[in-house]
């Protein structure tokens, strides 16, 4: 089985970059701190907005400070807040879901109506209030990222788990008195766990770009501590002198979002026994 | 061009109409200046003005904010005003007499002024105006100036003495208030009146419309009593963002803004439409201390911060030479201003000396503590001054070196100064302070001046320097007040309750199409209702009714 889907995820060419662009940069995260060429929040007034060069390959920003080393301190940010999101989301979101598809019933219905009301908040706005009451930084940004993107999930787990509990071997396993926990986590859960993952691996790709947003209006990752978000923000205010401060944190953002959403759609074509 | 004598703190509304940037000195530089005197005027065509922030109320006696001054200059007349070269002449009052012992000033008025609903303007409205600049139900921030008249009476129409109780040497200047209309304002509640949205009064351009966080229009007021100007329509659009301002500009939608230093030394094929203006401003920026807070009671602590921050390098790299550093508590050009005072050198480390003196010593990780407590703080200064905000992250890095642990704290202007800077509560600032031409600075350094809401929010307490405010304002003939202020300075450099960072540049661009827009010692802007655009030059094809 395994083997099956390794063969056709090396067929995916484009899953297949993603991947390797994710390993890519969580290497270049996890060694951050020895890949950078210079201090990233070391400033040197004389070299404000530098273009790129041959000591600055991405530039200086407008304190003159090394914009790859900070890009390269920013993926840490970045990444750690799309998985720590993530599994957030994960572990209510396929909980939930689990139950209600489970039990149905008053539970069902008290956790659908719960997720509808969640739907039908604009999540950055939520966000954004949360985050104006609590005070901006990271921990805050990641917490309420991940308690904000799990209703779509539970409503997937849901539906699936409705499906897989008729099932007749999780009926056999029922008659044979396997214990109600037991039966959801060792023979439901690793039958739904292929949307899971798809939509896990989506759900990091928007989570860096929630980060990035918030970053972008001050909110997320505060200086002089660098992220992707607050790089681009100061792009913003030079973007007709010194574009390499825009252009390269927009490309970061890009190419790490792309790679996730190309894994994610590569998986569910690999997953998905109907292929 | 209004008469700019009040005192203001400067925040992200500062950048503004070029009317207002004045500023005092005869080494006003200029980049690019073309001469007006080719040519005669022509009437039509709409001047765009940007600015940062909205007006607050059009009513120039309640409203201190930059934008509602812009816009308050226009459509309002003092009774005097600054000339081009900083000496009062009469405006509303065509001229004044001033008794020799200076305590009766008596000013005759204009006969042929009318208000812009065709009201003639009398010595009622002025009489008027300064009763409700003593009322204290009526929310005024300038009652202060007011303070030592004993009393005003209209000895006919057009005729208005004003006596003082003790010799007040801004006295004169202060009545450059813009004078508003009794008949207006006789009913009802004066600061929740109707017409704070929609003024009349007595200046070169009458209100037409405002709409909310949008833009503000002007028209040409016909009545004008030195004619009427030349522009058509003057246009206050409010854009809270400079960079989307100078991209406003680079597409021809505003036609005058202030620039950042790195806008102002960006490539020259930006400025395609515009041209450039550089000159002293009567502004500077600073790094104040709560000095009720026992980290900063000890003299020694603020002259070691004073020797850990870099002055050279921030005008140098932040305002890229567009300013200069300055030791005291006036602009450069100001002829209060003190150049005997030597610059604290920068030297980190006389700092440190100063600290362990103070008794702070650097633990296992290089941070300053005494008594188990670290030296750590937070800055706060407010948003939308880009240069400000960097200076803040500059001063963060110098005293980190040094082994302070201090915090950044941005701030939404209006809420930094109503709940953290008038109500004392924060550690220090980054701000600056837009002074008036007039060297008096009596309510940010006297130590009466520290309640809620009033200047000397860092509780600045000395008698001597007391003393000296006080003789200051009450001594006339610049020769010996420039004595007194230059003994403030002195003295004020010393006790260090701001580390003084820099007086910064006005920079300016104003679109090329105008004729007449020159820098004088007073700055720019002073003769804008003369300033037209040539016929085969007009973008808009609006003309005066």
């Amino acid at each position: 089985m395994l083997s099956l889907y390794l063969e056709r995820f090396k067929r995916n060419r484009l899953a297949a970059a993603g991947l390797a662009i994710i390993v890519l940069l969580t290497l270049g995260a996890a060694l951050a701190p020895a890949l950078c060429p210079q201090d990233p929040t070391a400033q040197n007034l004389t070299q404000r907005l530098q273009g790129p060069s041959a000591q600055h390959w991405m530039g200086t920003d407008d304190l003159g400070r090394d914009v790859f080393s900070r890009l390269l301190t920013g993926t840490r940010v970045s990444l750690s807040v799309g998985f720590v999101a993530v599994g957030i989301a994960l572990g209510v979101g396929t909980c939930l879901g689990l139950l209600a598809g489970f039990f149905g019933g008053r539970t069902d219905t008290f956790i659908m109506r719960w997720v509808d009301i969640m739907l039908s908040i604009p999540t950055l706005f939520l966000i954004l209030a949360v985050l104006a009451f609590l005070g901006p930084n990271i921990y805050n940004v990641m917490i309420i990222i991940g308690l904000t993107s799990w209703p779509g999930l539970t409503r997937m787990v849901r539906g699936e788990c409705l499906s897989v509990r008729e099932r007749e071997y999780v009926h056999a396993a029922r008659l044979s008195g396997v214990s109600t926990p037991r039966l959801l986590f060792v023979h439901i859960l690793p039958n739904v766990i292929a949307p899971i993952l798809v939509s896990a691996t989506l759900g990091v790709g928007g989570a860096i770009l929630t980060e990035s947003a918030l970053s972008f209006l001050g909110l997320g990752v505060q200086p002089p501590m660098p992220s992707w978000g607050n790089i681009l923000t100061i792009g913003k205010d030079y973007l007709h002198i010194a574009w390499w401060l825009s252009v390269f944190p927009a490309c970061a953002i890009l190419i790490t979002v792309l790679a996730f959403n190309l894994l994610g759609e590569g998986l569910r074509d690999v997953l998905d026994p109907r292929t | 061009m209004k008469t700019d004598t009040e005192t203001r703190r400067h925040g992200d509304t500062e950048i503004t109409s070029p009317r207002l940037r004045v500023s005092a000195s005869l080494l006003a530089l200029l980049i690019s200046f073309k001469s007006f005197a080719a040519g005669t005027p022509e009437y039509g065509d709409v001047y765009v003005d940007a600015s940062i922030g909205d007006a607050s109320m059009l009513n120039p006696v309640l409203s201190s904010d930059s934008a509602s001054n812009d816009i308050n200059g226009q459509v309002f007349n003092g009774l005097v005003k600054y000339d081009k070269n900083i000496k009062l002449v009469g405006e509303l009052a065509g001229s004044w007499d001033v008794s020799a012992n200076g305590l009766v000033l008596t000013f005759h008025l204009r006969k042929n002024v009318r208000w812009h609903d065709g009201k003639p303007f009398t010595a009622e409205d002025v009489l008027f105006t300064y009763q409700k600049l003593r009322d204290p139900q009526v929310h005024t921030p300038f009652g202060s100036d007011f303070e030592l008249v004993k009393s005003v009476a209209a000895i006919d129409p057009w005729t208005v003495r004003v006596v003082y109780a003790k010799p007040f040497a801004p006295g004169l200047a202060s009545w450059g208030m813009g004078m508003i209309p009794k008949h207006i304002f006789k009913d009802g509640d004066f600061n929740t009146h109707p017409a704070n949205r929609a003024p009349i009064g007595t200046g070169p351009y009458r209100f037409k419309e405002w709409k909310t966080a949008q833009y503000i229009v002007l028209e040409p007021n016909p009545d004008y009593y030195e004619g009427p100007p030349y522009l058509a329509r003057y246009i206050y659009r409010i854009i809270p963002d400079q960079s989307v301002q100078f991209l406003e500009m680079r597409n021809q939608g505003i036609d005058s803004l202030g620039l950042s230093p790195d806008q102002f030394k960006a490539y020259d094929a930006i400025f395609e439409h515009h041209q450039r203006f550089r000159y002293p401003s009567f502004q500077y920026v600073y790094f104040g201390f709560n000095l009720r807070n026992p980290l900063f009671k000890d003299i020694r602590v603020r002259r070691a911060l004073a020797f850990a921050i870099d002055r050279q390098t921030l005008v140098q790299g932040l305002l890229l030479g567009l300013g200069q550093p300055i030791t005291g508590p006036y602009p450069l050009s100001s002829w209060a201003y003190n150049s005997q005072i030597p610059q604290i050198p920068y030297s980190p480390q006389k700092a440190l000396a100063l600290l362990m003196d103070a008794g702070w010593r650097p633990d296992a990780e290089g941070l300053l503590t005494k008594d188990g407590t670290p030296f750590s703080f937070t800055i706060m200064t407010n948003q939308g001054n880009k240069v400000r905000e960097l200076a803040a992250q500059v001063i963060q890095q110098q005293l980190h070196h040094i082994g302070m642990d201090v915090k950044i704290r941005i701030v939404e202007w209006s809420s930094f100064i109503h709940q953290f800077v008038d109500k004392k509560n924060f550690e220090a600032v980054v701000l600056g302070w837009s002074t008036g031409r007039d060297p008096d600075n009596y309510l940010m350094w006297h130590s009466s001046q520290q309640k809620e809401g009033q200047y000397n929010f860092v509780s600045y307490s000395n008698p001597e320097v007391d003393r000296l405010l006080e003789r200051g304002r009450q001594t006339f003939g610049e020769k010996k007040r420039q004595a007194i202020y230059w003994k403030i300075h002195a003295q004020i450099a010393a006790d260090l309750p701001y580390i003084f960072l820099y007086c910064p540049d006005s920079l300016v661009a104003v679109h090329k199409r105008f004729r007449g827009p020159e820098v004088a010692p007073l700055g720019m802007g002073w003769n804008f209702p003369q300033w037209y655009v040539p016929r085969d030059q007009q973008l808009y094809p609006v003309r005066t009714p």
